[in-house]
Parts: C-alpha cells; structure tokens; sequence
C-alpha cells in the first residue's frame, strides 16, 4: 500500500492521460458521429453507403486492431505519427461509428408527427430537422451517449499497447519496476471506477436538465 | 378554393384514392365522413403534400399539385399550400420540447422570419381566443387532451391560413374533452373560415358542417348536405354504415 501512496503521483499523471484521450476522441467522435448519423439519414445514396460502410467497418473489427493500423500500419505508407496522436485518430473514428448509431436511433425515436406537423406549418425539411426534430433527438440521444462515453473512457486502456503512458500503461511501469501487481492494478481499477461514476453522474445531471418538459 | 380532378393513389397493389374528383368553394365547411379505411384521412393529407399523389390533380388557392409536373415545380406548390393551409392533427403533435406560446410562434419565426415580439404578440391573441391565455408559459405535457388540441388549432391559424384541415381532430380525445374543441372549430366555420373536417363526430357534422362527403373504399360514395344525407342516405353503403354508428 505504501508503494502505491508513493506513486500516486505517477498513477494520477496516467490518469490524466486518460481522460485527456477520452474527452479529445469524444469531442471529435461527437462531430464525426452527427455528420455521420445525418448522412444515413438525409443524404443521398452515395452519402448514406459510405456512412454505413463505415459504421460496419468500425463495429465489426476491435478496436486494438484499429489502433495498431493507424499506429504501426501507417508507417509502411510513411505516414509516422506520434503515440498520442495515433490515440487521438484512432479512438475518434472508433467512437464516432458508435456515436453514429446513437444519433441515428434518436433521430429516429423522434415520432413522424413531429416532422409532418412541422411540415404543414410550411418548414422545410432542413427547418423541420434543425428546428424541430434535433433538439428532441439529443435529449433521446444522452443515455446512449453517456454508456458510450463511459465504454471510451475504458477503451482507452487499449492506448497502453502504442507507449501511451495512462493510466494501465502507468501500472504496467510500475509493476515492472516493483514486481508486485495487485496494489497497482486494484489502484487503477479504483480510478477508472471513480472516474465512471463522476462521468455518469454528470451525464444524468445534463439529461436532468434537457428533460423540463 | 380546392379543385380536384381524377385524384388517385396508391400503395403497391392497395388502392387507396380512386380517381376523385370534386371542387370546394371558398368558406364552405366540408365534413368527411366514412369507415376506417376508407382513405378520408390520407385524402385530407394528399391536399397539403404530406402524401404523394400518384396520378391526377389538385389545386388549392391556385396553386397545383400535378403528379406528373417535375419534382423541383411540385415541391415549391407543396410549400406554398402548406404555408396557406392549416392543419390539425389527431395527435395534436405539438412540439414538446417548447412552450405553449413557443409552438405557436415557431412557423412565424422560423417560416414567415418574423420578429421575436411581433410574433409573440399574435401567438398572445391566438391562445386568447382559444381561451388559453394563462397556460402560454406551460409546456405540453402540462396539459389536458382537449386544451393541446387546442393550442394546435392555434398554432395552425398563426400563419393565417385561408385553409383548415382537421384530421380526425377530437378522436384521441376523453369524452368530456371534445366539447371544448369542437367549439372552437364551431366558432372558425361562423368566421367563414374554408374547412376540411376528417371525423367520427357525427352530430358536428350535422349541426356545423355545409356539406358531408361520405368515402368507402376510397370512393366519395355520396356527396350531400348534412341534413339531407343524415335523413335520407342514398345509398346501401351510407345506410348501413349510419345504422352501425347509431347501433346503441
């Protein structure tokens, strides 16, 4: 236990880590998942095979492998690119597909009625979307979005593998360095707990607040 | 104010409107009346474009819905009957995530791209005279069947329609809630105001509307003043269908 009081330091820096790669790849994921959703939805065939090849790329492989192609793969095109960096890339496109699904699902649970009312006050289509349907989707949308943020705040756990010193990589130096592993893992594991539940608690405050009606 | 000529639809094999063709002059108040099924509803939404036509023609205030005219010509008609017609759904389908008095500003706002004040002032006098002037803070869900509906009624006349559809408009609603609807639309058919009314209200459709269309299997099967079709339907179809209604 003493060893772990005296590491802490070390262990909150990979903590920091953590986070930054998660709320970094989420805020992207967040951008590319909108444009995606949408795309499937309102867009032409040519927008909408592209989205869905993508979303079915993305879920249908593991993310370490996603991340070992964008961090090793890319260096026989010559493409180098830092560890963080890879991180960034990686995880935005694997969250994004997810963030997609989540969007596309609260688009869609949003009833037909809303958008023909919409319709018949004489909105575009684009008014009726921007006006009308959006506002509702994103409240629908939060419980998703909460559970998917959480998974990428777990996921980035993966980074370890590419020499990203976060929070698991921070175990692993210091397992090596001691030889003992359970005050350091059980450590970690507390701190992404911790973590977890401060990003839920959060997450229900926001939809707390979307949902006054 | 509307014409229809050989108006016709269909869903794959299923026929739903068969060549209708009638014309409704202006101010009159047209109740549409029939069994489930009898395509009165997607009748009512072919006139505001909410659902395609496949073959035929209407004309609202002038402007055309022709099945066969280019998509980009049909599509700017759809938008400027829309914005001269009013509708109302069974549903009420108000904005939930908005306010009374937003529902009904948002098509002058987003719509006619009016200020936020002079918007507001005409949402006012609208809720005012559907009798819901201290619930325009509340959201939606805070309120009853019948005064949703109502706030719809007037949301549909912020954009001063010269058109009402009414889908079905009191069928969602408890027994003790119809009253209240029925007479606002009452008082809009004294105005003058030019109606469409899908419904199962059958003594409002004796008492208020000017004439009754009664469908069947997408067929306008009589055409008729209410009096007249209510104590003398012509044919078997109407007969049996107002001895079903009258049962108990």
């Amino acid at each position: 236990m003493d060893l772990v009081i005296e590491n802490i330091p070390f262990l909150l820096k990979g903590a920091y880590y953590t986070l930054l790669i998660t709320v970094v790849s989420m805020f992207f994921g967040l951008i590319i998942g909108l444009l995606a959703a949408i795309a499937r939805i309102k867009g032409n065939r040519f927008l909408r095979n592209i989205a869905r090849v993508y979303v079915s790329i993305i879920r249908g492989t593991p993310p370490l492998v996603q991340l070992v192609i964008v961090y090793y793969g890319l260096v026989d095109y010559g493409i180098e690119l830092g560890p963080l960096t890879a991180a960034y890339i990686a995880l935005s496109i694997n969250i994004g597909a997810y963030v997609s699904e989540a969007f596309r699902g609260a688009i869609q649970s949003v009833p037909k009625g809303q958008t023909e009312a919409a319709l018949a006050t004489g909105m575009t289509e684009k008014q009726a979307l921007r006006r009308i349907i959006i506002p509702q989707a994103i409240r629908y949308a939060i419980p998703p979005l909460g559970n998917t943020f959480v998974g990428m705040l777990k996921e980035t756990s993966l980074v370890s593998v590419i020499a990203v010193t976060e929070l698991m990589r921070s175990a692993q130096l210091l397992v090596a360095q001691y030889y003992v592993y359970m005050p350091f893992y059980l450590s970690i594991g507390i701190m992404y707990w911790v973590m977890s539940t401060i990003f839920t608690f959060i997450l229900n405050k926001i939809e707390k607040r979307l949902s006054v009606y | 104010m509307i014409e229809i000529e050989q108006l016709y639809k269909n869903y794959g094999s299923h026929e739903v409107l068969k060549n209708l063709t009638l014309s409704i002059p202006a101010h009159q108040v047209v109740a549409v009346i029939g069994p489930s099924g009898s395509g009165k509803s997607t009748f009512l939404r072919c006139i505001n474009g909410l659902e395609k036509i496949t073959a035929g023609k209407i004309t609202v205030n002038g402007h055309e819905i022709d099945a066969k005219a280019p998509k980009k010509v049909l599509q700017k008609a759809v938008y400027a009957i829309r914005q001269e017609t009013g509708m109302v759904f069974q549903q009420f389908n108000l904005y939930p995530h908005k306010t009374v008095v937003a529902n009904v500003m948002e098509a002058l706002l987003v719509v006619k791209k009016m200020q936020k004040d002079q918007a507001h002032q005409i949402a006012s006098n609208l809720l005012k005279r559907v009798g819901l002037s201290e619930k325009e803070d509340s959201y939606p869900s805070q309120l009853s069947g019948g005064q949703q509906q109502r706030v719809a009624i007037a949301r549909a006349l912020a954009m001063e329609p010269q058109l009402m559809l009414f889908d079905e408009p009191t069928s969602a609603l408890d027994p003790e809630l119809v009253g209240e609807v029925l007479k606002v639309m009452k008082s809009l058919a004294e105005e003058g105001m030019t109606m469409m009314i899908v419904t199962h209200e059958m003594n409002f459709a004796e008492n208020v509307a000017d004439r009754v269309l009664f469908m069947a299997d997408g067929v306008i099967v009589e055409d008729a003043e209410p009096k007249a079709f209510f104590e003398h339907p012509q044919t078997a179809r109407a007969q049996q269908f107002l001895q079903q209604v009258n049962e108990f």
